[in-house]
Order: structure tokens, then sequence, then C-alpha cells
């Protein structure tokens, strides 16, 4: 019965985690579905996102909301020096050369944001400061709830954006095949850019939500959002958007049950191991895109 | 309606297009022949935007247009049906057909409705992927989308390829009516003796230059063929 | 020789190996974000011979290339058949389970009244056949640069060689190369362990050079820094990745008044770099210009 009320409660924590995993990986897989390649720049983006709000929230007294927007614009912008920089200027080809200048990026944006807020960790405002709820054998953390509803709020949005404007047509026609797109008449380097903003967004989004969500900043966020993200969309079926989701949530449950029966370092192990695992053995849901 | 003039297209140091110049007469469905690897798509995909020359002309309705970026192509009035189709797989017919209007930001109900009583089996399969269509299917989908811009000049690029007889005569059935309602084609194809049964006037194509112009009738249909298929150097 | 340069010049050797390990990956068209494992692997191997089982330092070397070499088949052989992003995701993969691994190991042996041995997080300390062996830090940079200029040789033959058209062939089109009748599966396995062996001589030497090891050594960064150096360097020589290395290493590290903001000068440098010559400074075709030139 015990075992039980474990098992349900880190279903629990890791459908929470897997929330914010699931906004990383659809960031990397939009980028990844418009670019077909891997930005390994988007972590430190968010980081840079999350250290600006930081750094807004020590020099003025604001709320929540403006400093999940100053996060947002931070990290829209940061993405885009790296699609200006790193992608493109290297539109077919060249996807060494796109990756490992992305890899250059990081390490710049991961310092600069460094030199302004140098120590290992700074207060963020919380989303909620009190004790968890509890019911019966279960607690649930506010922020978690919180966190969760707000990837589902995203998630919409962005299957709206994706599905039901001119703008999405374009985006997902883009992934199918750029050359028709741009026979179609779209305009496809804006496109990609856009795009690119929108990844950007959602990725500035799960960074707020971490940030709040644990009520502190570290110099790891970068690194840790790049990885996990990587990590949930290669799980997921790389270039896949509902994959994306899928493999977040799947990440966040392995990691939360792992956790409990395993500890920290195994955790980590064993979603390597998976991921190993799949790859070697290449279910066919992990066979959606190939780089071009 | 549209002048190539010693229009070179390179791939690294390899030209394709060596100096290729013809006329597009404005309502006539003209076409174009020639061997595999003469260029043909290579010029296709010039004049659409896709590949930039590195020297020569292309004029549509007397203002230049080599070079400019594909979007701003179909923005002047000329749409691709590319070779091999290229509909997009995970989006509907629907889809497909919304994204070929992209440029255009009034309503695009009546040219639905127009597509699909061209295509009746289009409008059957509206809610399906493209990705699973049939051939011929697809190909009405790729006319289709095309014809959504709304263009002036129509360009083909193979349009019977890997199709079946019956439904190669549809397609070359659609491209006489397109003309009749008043859309000017060019059109590159294999099948010579069905493109020479519509055309009124036809390129052949060899190494990246022209080497004939005339009407179907100039040349004997079998000199024309074997051209088309084997080159003069024969 | 002032120590602090005699330091940067070992350690632009020491990080040559590992470059140059991304790099005959990087030219046989695989991508691969993992050759820190195997640079981890030689280090701890050639660690624990010295340290723990009192053998010599060339015999802890080969040790820890065979390991390396044996660890890095054990990476390719279930993912031979995966290529671009895929390869690389696995070897990440692959890599942090290795550093895991490493975090994980707690093994120490008495040697003359001492515990010597690797100790999980807390890093394998004690590694000192060097000092005890009265070899100074000359020596070694010259033993180190020796083993370099050795494994640049043997580039340089293979480059000329038809196992190294083969190899290019494969990177270039490796369709093509399968349907001209290369084994594609067993030249990528080759490379693939012959990498773990050159990134693992690296890993010895280095930890010999620091006479101490943690599992944090052999992160990501230092797997991405080496693929990175290896393609600013320059994909059409193996004296391309000792360039990059010595860009970073030797340029911005040892230019003091950049202290704080290396990254930022290199990381912006290398991303413009890239758009310019996006196989590198040294890349095929400025070689074979060179080649032309020269001969």
């Amino acid at each position: 019965m015990a075992l039980l009320a474990d098992l349900l409660q880190n279903t629990l924590d890791g459908i929470a985690l897997g929330a914010t995993y699931a906004l990383l990986a659809l960031g990397f897989t939009l980028i990844f579905g418009v670019l077909r390649r891997a930005n390994l720049a988007y972590g430190p983006a968010i980081m840079f996102g999350a250290y600006a709000a930081t750094w807004a929230s020590q020099h003025f007294h604001t709320n929540l909301f403006v400093l999940a927007l100053v996060v947002l614009g931070a990290t829209i912008l940061a993405g885009t020096y790296v699609e200006r920089t790193c992608f493109a200027p290297h539109r077919a080809g060249a996807a060494a050369a796109a990756m490992v200048a992305s890899f250059a990026l990081w390490m710049q944006i991961e310092e600069i944001a460094m030199l302004a807020l140098p120590k290992h960790l700074y207060p963020f405002p919380a989303l909620y400061e009190g004790a968890p709820l509890t019911l019966g054998p279960f607690s649930f953390r506010i922020e978690a709830l919180v966190m969760v509803t707000a990837a589902v709020a995203i998630c919409l949005l962005l299957r709206r954006l994706l599905y039901s404007t001119r703008f999405g047509i374009a985006v997902r026609a883009v992934i199918d095949d750029p050359r028709a797109a741009a026979l179609a008449g779209i305009n496809v380097p804006r496109t990609t850019a856009l795009a690119f903003a929108v990844a950007s967004a959602i990725g500035g989004a799960a960074g707020f939500l971490v940030a709040a969500g644990d009520g502190q900043v570290t110099p790891m966020l970068g690194m840790w959002s790049t990885l996990k993200g990587m990590l949930a969309m290669m799980l997921g079926g790389l270039g896949s958007l509902p994959g994306a989701v899928a493999g977040g949530l799947a990440l966040g449950l392995i990691e939360a049950h792992a956790h409990w029966f395993l500890g920290p370092q195994l955790r980590d192990f064993v979603a390597y191991l998976l991921l190993f695992a799949l790859l070697a053995l290449r279910p066919p849901w992990m066979n959606t895109r190939s780089e071009s | 309606m549209m002048t190539v003039r010693d229009l070179v297209t390179a791939y690294g140091k390899i030209e394709a297009l060596k100096g290729v110049s013809l006329e597009v007469a404005a309502n006539s469905i003209t076409c174009l022949l020639g061997p595999n690897g003469a260029g043909k798509t290579t010029l296709m995909m010039t004049i659409a935007g896709v590949l930039k020359p590195t020297r020569g002309s292309i004029r549509f309705l007397d203002k230049e247009i080599s070079g400019e970026a594909p979007d701003a192509i179909v923005r002047r009035g000329i749409a691709l049906v590319p070779e091999n189709r290229l509909v997009f797989p995970s989006m509907s017919v629907l889809e497909n057909l919304q994204a070929g209007a992209y440029q255009r930001k009034q309503s695009i109900n009546e040219d639905l409705e127009k597509i699909f009583s061209r295509f009746p089996r289009l409008k059957e399969r509206s809610a399906q992927q493209a990705g699973t269509l049939s051939g011929g299917e697809q190909q009405m989908l790729a006319v289709g989308r095309a014809l959504m811009s709304r263009p002036r000049l129509l360009l083909m690029d193979e349009p019977s390829l890997g199709l079946a007889p019956l439904v190669v005569e549809e397609i070359f059935r659609t491209i006489a009516e397109l003309h009749r309602d008043g859309t000017t084609v060019f059109l590159v194809e294999q099948n010579a003796h069905m493109a020479l049964q519509v055309a009124q006037h036809f390129f052949l194509m060899e190494q990246g230059r022209i080497s004939f112009s005339g009407n179907p009738g100039s040349l004997a249909e079998d000199e024309i063929i074997r051209r088309a298929y084997l080159g003069s150097a024969r | 020789m002032d120590e602090y340069a005699l330091g940067v010049l070992t350690n632009i050797g020491l990080f040559s190996f590992v470059a140059l390990s991304a790099y005959l990956l990087l030219i046989a068209g695989e991508l691969s974000f993992g050759q820190q494992a195997f640079f981890g692997v030689g280090a701890y191997a050639a660690g624990s011979a010295t340290a723990m089982f009192g053998l010599s330092l060339p015999v802890g070397v080969v040790i820890a290339m065979a390991l390396g070499a044996a660890a890095a088949a054990l990476v390719a052989l279930p993912t031979l058949r995966l290529r671009g992003l895929y390869f690389a995701m696995a070897t990440l993969a692959a890599a942090e389970m290795f550093r895991i691994l490493f975090e994980l190991i707690h093994w120490q042996l008495d040697v003359e009244g001492e515990l010597v041995g690797p100790d999980g997080t807390q890093g394998f300390r004690g590694i000192r056949w060097m000092l005890e062996s009265g070899v100074e830090p000359i020596r070694f940079a010259g033993i180190v640069w020796l083993l370099l200029v050795l494994v640049l040789l043997a580039f340089v033959y293979i480059e000329n060689s038809k196992l190294g058209a083969t190899i290019r062939a494969l990177g270039q089109d490796p369709t093509l190369a399968g349907a001209l009748g290369i084994d594609v599966q067993r030249v990528k396995l080759g490379v693939v362990a012959a990498s773990g062996a050159l990134a693992a001589l690296g890993g010895a030497l280095f930890a010999h050079h620091n006479t101490y090891i943690e599992p944090r050594n052999f992160d990501i960064m230092l797997g991405v820094h080496s693929l990175a150096y290896a393609l600013i360097g320059g994909l059409g020589t193996a004296l391309g990745p000792l360039l990059g290395v010595l860009l970073d290493i030797g340029v911005l590290e040892a230019s003091r008044f950049l202290q704080g903001y290396r990254m930022i000068v290199f990381g912006g440098l290398v991303a413009l770099l890239l758009i310019w010559r996006p196989r590198g400074i040294l890349d095929e075709k400025v070689l074979h210009w060179l080649r032309a030139r020269f001969s």
C-alpha cells in the first residue's frame, strides 16, 4: 500500500517535472523542424532570460507578471541573436558548423550572464510561498500545479498557432519541405526566424516557470535546459511536436520514479541508458525526421 | 510574356545552364523538351527563384525578375508545379491548397471551390493527409496548389512523370483547359508525344543550351522525339 | 622556461589528442559529443595502473589506450547504423553514463600505508608517478609533444594512403561509399575505436600531469570543446585540430588581459569564423591550394 502511494506521488511529481521538460522539448523540436539543426544555445538563451529577470527583480520592485515578460523578451532577444549568427547564414550543408557555432554562442551567452550575476545562486521571486496541499498521503506543491497548468495552456496556444492560423500553415509547410514552401510563395527565411522566436518564447516560459517554481536561479540552468530538452526531444522521436510533449512527460516520470528508487545519480543514468537503448533499437516512433 | 536571355546558372564551378535564351508568348502553351541532364529542371528552378543565375536576364511582363526570391516570384504571378510534385506530406489536401494561397490576403474560398470543381477527387479527400494520396492525386494537388496563387504563368516540370497513361491523359486535358481559361503554361516534359498535342510552340534543350525552337509541325515528330530523348549528336 | 608557459604548452598538447579524436570522426562524417568519456577512461585507467598497481607510465598508457578503444567500440557497436544528430545524441548519452560511472566508482587500495584510488565525486588523488620517477615538467612536456608528433605523422601517413581516402569517402557520401564496395560499418567501427584510443592517450597523460582527476573533468564541456577545436582549426589536415586548441588555450588563455572575457571573445569569433569558413581555417580547399603551390 505504501508502495502504491509512493508510485502515485512520484507520478504526480513526474508530471510536474515533465511539464517543464515538455516545453523545453517543444522549443528544440520546433527549431529542429524548421532548420533541421540542433540549437545548442537554446538553454543558454533561456538562462539569459532568467538572469535578466533576476537582475530586474534586484534593481526594481516588480511583480511576477512583469518578470515573466522580461524573461520572455530577453530569451527571444538572445534566441534571435543566435539565429542570425549561427543558423541564418548556414542555409544548406554545413550542419556541423551551425551546431558548433551555436555551442560557441552558448559559451558566450553564459559568460555574459555570469559577468552580470557572478554568484552560484540567486533568489527569484517564488510562484507561491506556502506549504504544499496535502490530500491523504499525497502532497501537491502549488507551484507544481501552476507549472502544469501553464504548460498545458502554452501547448494549447501553440497548437492553435500552428493549426488554425496562416502563420501556422507556413511553419508546418517549411517543416515538411522548405523548397516546396518557397515555391508556394512562403517567405522561408522570415517564417524560420519567426518560428525560432516562438520556440525561444516557449523556452523562456519554461525558464520562468522553473525559476519561479524553485524560487531560485543558478548558472546550471543553461546546461540543464539544453540537456533535458534534447533528451526529451529524442525520447519522443526527433522532429515530432506531439512526440516532444510525450517525450518530456516520459522523461519527467522516469526521473521521478528513478530518483525515488535509485537516487539522483542513477536517476540520470537511467534516463541516458533509456535514450541510448532507444537509439540503438530504433523503434518506429523514433524514425520521424532526418537532417538536411 | 516572358523572355529569357543568355541565362547562366552554375552549381559551384559546373555550369548547368550555359546561356539559355527563349520566349514564352502570352496565352500559349509552350513546351520544353530535352534529354535528362539537359538542364530543364535547373531552368525552371532558376525562373522560380530557387536557384540564382550567375548571368543573364529573365523578363516577365516587362520587368526584370532574375535573382528575386521565390516568394517574390510568386507575387509577380508565376507559379511552379515542381518535378516530383513536392506536396506537403503531413498536411491535409485542404491545408496544402491553403499554403499555395499564402500570399493572398483576401478570401480564398472562391478559389478553393474552383479547384475542387476542377479536381473533384481532391474535394472528396480534402481532409486526407497529402502523403497518403496516389501519384496522380498528388499531381492534381500540386497543380491546384500552384493555381491558388492565381498565376498568370504556370510552370510545370514533368507533370506526367511516373503516372499511369490514363492519368497522364487527364493531366494534359487539364493543361488544355487551363490554357482555354486564360493561363499561360510553360511546361517541361519527357512525354514529347503528349506535349506536342497541346503545345503551340516548343523548344529543345541539350547540355544547357537551346538547340531548336519551332511549332509542332516544323520538324517531323519522330525527329523531335529522337532529339528529345537522345540529343542531336547521334 | 616560465612554469606557466610550460603548463600552457603541455595543456595544448594534451587537449590536442582529444581534439584529434573528434577530428577523426568528423572526417569520417560523424559528429561525436562523447569523446570526453574515452579521455576519462584513459585517465582513470592509467592513473590506476601507476598509482594503485605500481606500473610504469608507458605500460599505463598502453593499458589506457586499449581500454579507450574497447570503451569506444562498446559505444559504437549498437549505434553503427545511426547517423547525424541521432549518432551524436547516442554518444552524448553514453558519455554521460561513463561520467556517472566515474562518480560511482569507489575503489581504493592500500599503497604503502595510504589509500589510493578513485573515490567517486571526490576524485582520484595521488597520481604521482611523474614526481616519484623524477620526471620534471619540461621533460614531461617533451614526452607529450613527442607522442603528439608521432600521432600527427601517423595521421599524415594515413591521410595519403588508401585508408585515408576510404575514411574521407565515407565522410563525403556513405551511400556512395557503400555502393563502391566499402564496408561502411567496419570502417566506422575502426574509426571510432581508434578515436577512443587516441582520446585515452590524452587522458592518460592528463591524469599524470595534473596528479588529480575528478569526474567533472570529463563532462560535456570537454566533448563539445574538442569538437569545436577540430572544426575551427579545419578539417583538411590533422594540424587543424592542433590549430584550434592553440587558438583557444594558447592565445586566449595565455593572454591575461582577456581573463574574464575569454569566452565572450572566443565564442563570438568562432561563430563568425564558421560563417566564413564552415569547415575550419585549414579546410580541404586550403589544403588543396597549399599542395598545389608547393608541389
